[in-house]
């Protein structure tokens, strides 16, 4: 009898809250690419004396994120201290919320194995500051062979929310969905950046197997995956890993494993192998933090439209394909620009149409977001109207919005510039505009005077040709009207 | 007239009126430390030329009409773990002997705004651990009444130079006693403020939940008058409470205690110490009874039978964790050349700190382990809050309470130096002050036979430090204020 397994997966994410000063000094929190011990002072070096001070902005985006999830927001929290010893740590012990977290019980809903909406449970949100980072001194930044090892404080109290899910995930796909939701969660709150090539939201996985024999393999803890494709990976080979050794009968060795991404496989990771006692108590430097109603109720009340229930909006009031849906609402500021369209009065398939093959494309050719892009809503919607109207085919149309973003310049000046307006070419112009590309594809005349031309295909062809030539200067009535007459059926 | 001689009150009215100089008054101070740290051996740094540069640099501003601030001109000493931005801050340990932080403590900033000039760093017992000074990384003090005594710890530096005239007033640290101890050894006040009352930062943490800063000086007006300057919010401290400052000198106009209800232990005349320690309580209750006080009869038995072991496992937990940031890696000593990360740690640590250090670093990370958290630490906070509960409730019938400092005088040097517990046992009347974040004073009210040097405690609700400068004022007009050890000549 083959066995079976189960797949019990749960997520711990550190997300860096978008603030502009740590948790508790007020030294800039921006690490990425700074010179190393630039962004520090007394109280992120650990120096003797100095006393943490809670920056409320990193509270208030904590509740925020908290609220998002469906979270109860404990109304009296404490920090604690987490004591260990290691050199990117300053004083020694990590302050953060260990007893009382800011946030617990709350869920997330994703699409279960089976397709239908599924349920993680949020086990707790809480608030905590960063280390800072080590640098080793081998020609190839391991540890391993390295001679001595250098510290940068620059992240060192660089507030973080932690947010651990129950292990009700159930497979490495729904380990991704889950983390991409939570990702989109957070940039529609402006809470974090979210982004993990980068560190600012790191996942850490526990996973274990049940066998349908009944016996449950232990936990194991992976780290180190930079991307929401790394963690499916790395989540697979562990599957395979596990269920291998327990189906020769082995134990899996409750351990915690890096995952390398280039090999494509996890190892066991040297460092903090044994088990640490942090003898937690309650940080005496800060006093209890109490939140009162009225603040949560004005922090609620302040909450964007969720990721979730945005989607949900689209598919009640827009007849849209579920595919637009999700690429408009991945992110806020894109949705926003849609919204703006349509409320603008365009019709909500053309502009989705356009956002996602124009606007999406100059987008990605220049690296930019959305919210600076220079086109606004009302102009796109202008353009679009003259497209509705006849008045410029789609082609010209394209040309003109490529003109109005390149060059940052009205409706009517990118129609000047590029003389595109329809029926600009008519009569004997575009006669013989039609003489020069008939001439031009005398082949295909030919086939068409034979009588060959199945399902009109080839003078389809023809007024494409001419079409183009005329650079959407031409009604296309008109040129197929001269098409017939020159070649008559 | 020696000019060392003159409360801080009198230096800053004679310079504020131009009777003398700030640098007149530094130099006689300076002179009296050359003279007397030989035998007493009260500093670990003596900041002589910045001194005098500080006090011409002040001399100047009076000379332009500027005026200087309450303390200008008055020479302050500063215990050795309150953070001097180019002085070196040792904590009178070899970790960090060399260590020069690069920030002022709130009180220091506060002091040199209201025109103070620093003299120097005063010896302490490592980290503040300890109650006599000897556990010093760099030699005992000797008590300025008897050399061959402690001045009491763990700021026994700052009590010592008071008593000696080396400066009107010493900041100390109060963890346990620290400040009303020695105050009472060496003969001078010490007041420990409501904690939440002095900013704490920039003061290298024993014990986060229970260190308060506090002034040493020789008469209840100086101890008011630095109070109105350190008893202000920090916003840099987040346990400094933002309560509006007080008019402390107002309190020193009581001339009386009519009205007062004082009260006094039941556990404490039950408590078998000194007898020259017992003498000085009750002639003190008697004064105080002859100023119009009603003395009441209260008890505080969790207070006087729990506080001092609860009190020894709360203090080293905080300060397992306060002290593990002194690992080699960032600034103190550290290890030559270690062949790993972990020795690095275990060699700077077993070579930086002293015997008590570590004796009270073990026992904090013991007391927070795993399976033993919840018999230690959490038993200990429960017999806090009882603690706090009871002093509420004994506040209810009286205004203060008066006990001794200490159940000694002080002792001679060695004599307690081999026996940790009952070293630990000397604190069992002042912890539970700190337990329960009360405002204690130190006053003397005289000396034994042998010319050792009898203090009484006063305590009182939280914020309630006027109480106590009122029955300080009260109690120096019959017993005067305190004197300048001179040595010899008694
Ligand atoms: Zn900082």
């Amino acid at each position: 009898m083959s066995l079976t397994f189960t797949t019990v997966i749960g997520l711990e994410i550190h997300v860096q809250l978008n603030t502009r000063t740590k948790l508790f000094c007020g030294c800039s929190t921006d690490y990425i690419g700074a010179t190393p011990n630039t962004n520090i002072c007394p109280l992120c070096t650990g120096q003797p004396g100095t006393l943490p001070v809670l920056n409320e902005r990193v509270v208030e985006l904590g509740v925020r994120a908290g609220l998002a999830l469906g979270c109860t927001i404990n109304r009296v929290t404490r920090f604690d201290r987490k004591n260990y010893f290691y050199p990117d740590l300053p004083k020694a012990y990590q302050i953060s919320e260990f007893y009382v977290p800011l946030a617990e019980k709350g869920e997330v809903t994703v699409t279960g194995d089976d397709g239908k909406p599924y349920k993680v449970g949020i086990t707790r949100l809480h608030l905590e500051e960063d280390a800072g980072k080590l640098v080793h001194g081998a020609s190839d930044g391991r540890i391993v062979g390295s001679t001595q090892s250098f510290v940068d404080y620059n992240r060192s109290s660089v507030p973080l929310a932690e947010i651990v899910s129950e292990p009700d995930i159930t497979s490495p796909r729904m380990a991704k969905e889950y983390v991409a939701t939570l990702r989109q969660m957070v940039r529609y709150l402006g809470v974090s950046d979210g982004d993990m090539e980068k560190g600012s939201m790191r996942v850490d996985a526990n996973i274990s197997l049940k066998v349908s024999d009944g016996r449950w393999g232990n936990r194991v803890e992976v780290k180190n995956m930079n991307s929401l494709r790394a963690l499916e990976r790395a989540l697979e080979f562990e599957i395979r890993r596990q269920g291998a050794i327990l189906s020769d009968g082995g134990e899996i060795h409750q351990e915690t494993r890096n995952w390398d991404d280039s090999a494509g496989e996890t190892s066991s990771s040297r460092s903090k192998e044994e088990s640490n006692d942090y003898r937690y108590f309650t940080e005496p430097d800060l006093p209890p933090l109490v939140l009162s109603d009225s603040y949560i109720e004005d922090i609620e009340r302040d909450l964007p439209e969720l990721p979730w229930e945005k989607k949900a909006r689209y598919e009640r009031d827009f007849d849209l394909p579920q595919d637009d849906i999700s690429v408009l609402t991945e992110q806020k500021d894109l949705a926003e620009y849609f919204e703006a369209c349509v409320k603008a009065g365009a019709s909500p398939a053309r502009a989705s149409n356009w956002i996602r093959t124009e606007v999406l494309r100059v987008l990605n050719e220049r690296g930019g977001h959305i919210s600076e892009f220079s086109l606004s809503p009302a102009a796109l919607v202008e353009l679009l109207r003259m497209v509705e109207g006849k008045k410029l085919s789609t082609t010209a149309a394209k040309e003109v919005f490529d003109a109005m973003v390149s060059r940052e310049i009205s409706l009517k000046e990118a129609i000047d510039a590029c003389g595109v307006t329809a029926g600009n070419l008519s009569g004997d112009g575009l006669a013989s505009l039609v003489q020069s590309v008939l001439e031009a594809n005398g082949d295909v005349v030919e086939v068409i005077r034979s009588c060959d031309d199945k399902k009109d295909k080839k003078r389809k062809f023809l007024q494409g040709q001419v079409m183009k030539e005329a650079r959407g200067q031409a009604d296309p009535r008109e040129v197929a009207k001269i098409l017939d007459i020159e070649l008559p059926r | 007239m020696e000019l060392f001689r003159l409360s801080a009150t009198e230096v800053a009215f004679g310079v504020r009126d131009g009777r003398f100089s700030a640098e007149d008054v530094v130099r006689s101070c300076l002179s009296r430390i050359e003279s007397k740290e030989p035998e007493i051996h009260a500093m670990l740094t003596v900041t002589a030329e910045a001194a005098i540069a500080r006090a011409r640099e002040l001399d100047g501003r009076r000379s332009a009409g500027e005026d200087l601030g309450p303390l200008g001109g008055v020479p302050v000493i500063l215990k050795d773990n309150m953070c001097t931005a180019g002085v070196k801050t040792t904590c009178a340990s070899r970790i960090l002997e060399e260590w020069v932080p690069p920030y002022d403590a709130t009180v220091v900033r506060l002091l040199l705004k209201a025109g103070a000039v620093l003299l120097g760093k005063a010896n302490m017992d490592e980290f503040a651990m300890g109650g006599s000074t000897e556990n010093s990384a760099f030699g005992v003090t000797s008590n300025p009444w008897a050399l061959d005594r402690v001045p009491g710890g763990s700021s026994g530096g700052s009590a010592a130079a008071v008593a000696a005239g080396y400066a009107p007033i010493a900041l100390g640290s109060d963890t346990g006693g620290s400040i009303r101890q020695p105050a009472s050894f060496c003969g001078v006040y010490g007041l420990k403020p409501t904690y939440g009352r002095t900013s704490r930062y920039g003061l290298v943490a024993f014990a986060s939940s229970l260190d308060q800063i506090g002034p040493f000086a020789r008469t209840a007006e100086d101890v008011a008058l630095v109070m109105e300057v350190l008893g202000v919010h920090d916003p840099m401290d987040s346990t400094s409470q933002p309560v509006p400052p007080d008019d402390f000198s107002q309190a020193l106009s009581a001339r009386d205690l009519k009205g007062k209800r004082i009260g006094y232990l039941k556990e404490v005349a039950e408590y078998d110490y000194d007898d020259r320690m017992k003498n000085a309580l009750s002639k003190a209750m008697k004064a105080c009874e002859e100023a119009g006080a009603e003395m009441v009869e209260i008890s505080l038995g969790t207070a006087i039978d729990h506080g001092l072991a609860s009190y020894y496992i709360l203090a080293p937990a905080e300060a397992s964790s306060n002290l593990a940031r002194f690992d080699g890696v960032r600034y103190g000593s550290s290890s030559k050349d270690p062949e790993s990360l972990m020795e690095l740690y275990l060699k700077t640590r077993k070579d930086g700190f002293g015997d008590e250090v570590k004796r009270r670093i073990l026992t904090g990370t013991y007391v927070l382990s795993a399976g033993f958290y919840d018999a230690y630490y959490l038993k200990a906070q429960k017999v806090r809050k009882v603690i706090k509960q009871e002093f509420a409730k004994a506040f209810e019938k009286v205004d203060s309470i008066i006990l001794p400092p200490s159940p000694t005088p002080a002792f001679k040097v060695g004599e307690l130096i081999d026996d940790p517990i009952a070293m630990y046992m000397a604190d069992v009347f002042t912890i539970p002050v700190n337990m329960a974040g009360l405002p204690g004073i130190s006053i003397n009210v005289g000396f034994s036979e042998e010319g050792l040097p009898l203090g009484v405690q006063f305590i009182a609700p939280r914020w309630g430090e006027k109480e106590l400068l009122s029955t300080a004022a009260v109690m120096e007009s019959r017993f005067g204020g305190a004197k300048i050890a001179d040595g010899g000549d008694l």
